[in-house]
């Protein structure tokens, strides 16, 4: 840019009025903001959610208590039984607790899973006011999205 | 004591001055929400809209949030010093909007009702001297804060106002040179007799002018002095609660004041657009004192605008900036449109 | 009223530190003699945890060191452990690694501008400059569920494919990404104010850039042409055309004209890897349980903020002997006192906002 050029743009402020045109595009754009509890976004259909066991079409536990994803998890927070039934070839789980606030939500519990048994769910509000609700035991994993908040401040909210 | 002398020699008077401390408050209020607004519109964001409707009762919130916050005073504390430099900032910049004319007086019955406390013959001097007593606040305020930071805060603060202050009077010296008056009432009456608001006779006093005032305000881009982010906090680290509220609302209230001079000197006060012109006699419906609000509106956005969108200057910059430049260029300005005057 | 030789402290909590650090600093009336950084207060025994871990389980615990950059760590890591074993990942997955990378590149430096921009006073381009970045970060959390710790990478490849889907986003929300980039150009490239609180602040030459083992954009913007995507390629980055910015100036200003281009040459590998993304396998045969023969190994990558590294010893069973980490912003740390002094200590906070430092990696 030639000399004169650049001092006339310094004098009338040129570089200035620039950026406040640019600010002035974005006053009159539409706005991100998504307001919360009235709206919420919908997750993708990976998104790592609260984990949950499954059952298949018969009622079954889909888990075998293989305990692959309690060698798999870097935190440790399973801790998981399971015991042979009179004349069956699967196990089950007698016992399968799990720690929520150990959780680093990784996905190597999934991953490892043969039976997919265990899977995100889409729940994100795991709020509570004390910590006992968050070590959960085999009937509690599962719980679905709505009853999730209720259970986990069980007796807490007024 | 008639009901006459009753009226106009008691109640309209006290009415006024509860208006002129009602007024800047209102402002106040005003900007708190629109500050916040504007910012988050610019920056592709909504904004407070929870607090009332569409988040008009947030400055209540505030308030009342610094309302009930503890007061401390420093023990090693100037006590008096410390109590009175908030009152001394929002003092000066209230009692100048005794000053500072409205509208235009209109009649009702036999009874001229002036939109002003007092129009005094020598209105813009007492503006101005008015403004600068604020620093007096700042000085004491960080003084007695009894700590470094604050200290050294203020003194940037009191050499950043002193040295826009003389931009500013020079640049009002051309305006005075046109209008052959520093009363804010004639001033704004020879903008409609003569064809054109002096802000766009004269350009390059409006723009020295209008920088000026954004830095005696302390505001951005020239915020150094009280910004977040940098070490040296300003002179109202040590304030809080109310007192803290009082040297915030000051600043709000200072803005609104340099705003008004603006529109008075430089874009015709209470005139609508196009005084003179026959075509545009319809605008007149709109009674003067709210084309008044909007043109200081105008100013008010275009501060939050340039707050969002700018960087801080340094404070060497800053001072620069005043002494180097503006000082020079406001010289030369009065000189140039002197000898354009008695040529032309 | 003068101030001889105060020492000022500006906090471990401070609005402008990015994070927790603590910064010792002499001055003598304004002017910086001396900076001390403190730091630690992050300090959460990444390293001897990991050694209580097996090779697989300490993937997801690196995304938390560069909390900004979360898959180049990964890729640091995986990258290191794939040269112990020896392991040959198919191409698409090093195709796919690439494009997760550089599109980490893009969300990291967005951060990094924009934080920089925040601290020097003009506000929105934060705003914009994070606009952006949740477009990129949206197309993380479809590709593996997660925003800031990504986890996209696991050792022998990629966990998921990038279908017609993902890669539909990603053209998406690349096409939307050089405007917002030009928009922070034209709000702070020409203008004064950001000129002047950048231009000459900070300076550091090249030799003593060398010397003090600073590497990435800071580097880059010395002088010194060392990028190790160009001079040591790994993961096939020798496969794709793109151009390393390289200034002279060596101040604040000059780092970020650097971030900016880099973000655009970012971009244009992005859509390279997309056009040639050949079929294959996502994912290579490692098993279960995974054992690594004694032997020990160092490997570095160019990560957003600098030269990333990880040196892993092994000793035949399933969990590492030791695992050193070399972060880049802990060594781009030291270089602030050198940049700093001489300077008033207003722009203290601007040097700092442009080494972007993140202090997750220096604590580890």
């Amino acid at each position: 840019m030639s000399k004169a050029r650049s001092v006339l743009r310094k004098f009338f402020l040129l570089d200035i009025l620039q950026g406040l045109l640019i600010t002035l595009k974005y006053y009159f754009s539409p706005k991100v903001t998504v307001q919360y509890p009235e709206e919420v976004q919908t997750q993708p259909e990976r998104f790592k959610g609260m984990l949950r066991l499954f059952r298949d079409e018969a009622g079954e536990p889909l888990c075998i208590a293989c305990k692959a994803c309690q060698r798999a998890c870097p935190t440790g927070c399973f801790d998981i039984e399971g015991a042979r039934r009179e004349g069956a070839k699967r196990m089950w789980p007698t016992r399968f607790d799990w720690k929520l606030d150990r959780c680093t939500f990784c996905g190597l519990c999934v991953e490892v899973c043969p039976t997919d048994a265990i899977r995100f769910s889409e729940t994100f509000r795991m709020t509570s006011l004390s910590r006992e609700p968050l070590l959960f035991h085999h009937p509690e994993m599962y719980i679905t999205a709505e009853e999730l908040q209720e259970y986990l401040c069980k007796g807490c909210l007024g | 004591m008639t009901a006459e002398t009753l009226v106009f020699e008691l109640l309209i008077p006290v009415a006024k001055i509860i208006a002129v401390i009602l007024y800047p408050m209102i402002m106040v209020i005003v900007m708190i929400w629109l500050e916040r607004r504007v910012v988050a519109w610019i920056q592709g964001r909504v904004g407070p809209n929870r607090v009332g409707f569409q988040g008009i009762l947030q400055p209540i919130a505030d308030a009342l949030k610094l309302f009930f916050k503890e007061d401390i005073i420093q023990r090693e504390a100037d006590t008096f010093l410390f109590n009175i430099s908030p009152l001394l900032v929002m003092f000066s910049s209230l009692l100048a909007f005794c000053f500072v004319p409205l509208g235009e007086s209109f009649q009702i019955g036999g009874y001229t009702l002036n939109l002003w406390v007092a129009a005094s013959p020598v209105g813009l001097l007492l503006v101005l001297g008015l403004s600068a007593v604020g620093v007096f606040g700042i000085i004491f305020g960080g003084w007695a804060s009894n700590s470094k930071y604050p200290l050294m805060g203020a003194l940037r603060s009191v050499v950043q106002v002193l040295s826009y202050e003389i931009p500013i009077g020079l640049t009002v010296l051309t305006v005075v040179f046109f209008s052959r008056s520093i009363d804010l009432v004639e001033i704004v009456n020879h903008q409609q007799h003569g064809k054109v608001w002096f802000g766009f006779l004269l350009p390059v006093s409006f723009v020295v002018f209008w920088i000026s005032g954004i830095a005696e305000t302390n505001r951005a881009p020239f915020d150094l002095p009280e910004a977040e982010s940098e070490l040296v906090a300003g002179y109202h680290t040590e304030y809080s609660g109310m007192k803290f509220a009082y040297f915030y609302i000051a600043e709000y209230v200072h803005m609104v004041l340099v705003s008004s001079l603006v529109v008075i000197l430089f874009f015709g006060g209470w005139l609508p657009p196009f005084p003179n012109i026959k075509f545009f006699s319809f605008l007149r419906v709109i009674p003067g004192f709210v084309w008044y609000l909007i043109k200081i509106m105008f100013f008010l956005y275009v501060y939050v605008w340039i707050r969002a969108t700018l960087p801080r200057y340094r404070f060497d910059a800053l001072i620069k900036l005043a002494w180097k430049w503006l000082v020079p260029l406001s010289l030369a300005n009065f000189l140039v449109v002197v000898a354009v005057k008695y040529l032309l | 009223m003068a101030f001889k030789e105060i020492e000022l402290n500006m906090g471990p909590q401070h609005p402008s530190t990015h994070g927790v650090l603590r910064l010792k600093l002499t001055v003598d009336n304004e002017v910086v003699l001396s900076i001390e950084p403190v730091i630690g207060y992050l300090h959460r025994g990444m390293e001897k945890l990991w050694e209580s871990l097996t090779y697989p389980q300490i993937v997801p615990l690196t995304d938390r060191l560069d909390y900004l950059a979360a898959v180049s760590n990964n890729l640091a890591y995986v990258l290191a452990v794939e040269k112990l074993m020896g392991l040959e990942v198919p191409k698409r997955a090093r195709y796919i690694r690439v494009i997760l990378t550089e599109l980490q590149r893009l969300a990291s430096h967005l951060a990094g501008v924009g934080f920089m921009a925040n601290d020097v006073g003009a506000m929105s381009v934060l705003l914009y400059s994070f606009q952006s970045r949740e477009g990129i970060l949206d197309i993380f959390e479809n590709y593996s569920g997660g925003r800031l710790t990504v986890h996209g990478i696991r050792i022998g490849g990629v966990p998921f494919d990038l279908d017609k889907k993902l890669t539909a986003m990603i053209r998406k929300s690349l096409a939307e990404i050089p405007d917002k980039i030009q928009d922070i150009e034209g709000l702070l490239n020409e203008n004064r104010i950001w000129k002047h609180r950048t231009r000459g602040i900070g300076v550091i030459s090249p030799e003593e850039a060398f010397a003090l083992g600073l590497t990435g954009p800071a580097l880059r913007a010395t002088g010194f042409a060392w990028d190790i995507r160009k001079n040591i390629p790994y993961c096939s980055y020798e496969d794709f055309d793109f151009e390393i910015p390289v200034l002279k100036g060596g101040d604040v200003y000059d780092r970020y004209l650097v971030r900016m281009e880099e973000m655009r040459q970012s971009m244009r590998i992005v859509e390279q890897a997309l056009e040639k993304l050949p079929p294959g396998d996502f994912q290579a045969k490692v098993p279960r349980s995974l054992k690594i023969p004694p032997g020990e190994v160092f490997h570095t990558i160019e990560s957003p903020k600098g030269e990333l590294g990880f040196y892993i010893k092994s000793n035949g069973t399933d969990k590492p002997e030791r695992v050193k980490m070399k972060s880049p912003s802990f060594i781009n740390l030291q270089s602030l006192e050198l940049m700093a002094k001489g300077n008033l200590f207003s722009d203290v906070v601007g040097i700092l906002g442009s080494l972007d430092i993140v202090l997750g990696e220096i604590d580890k």
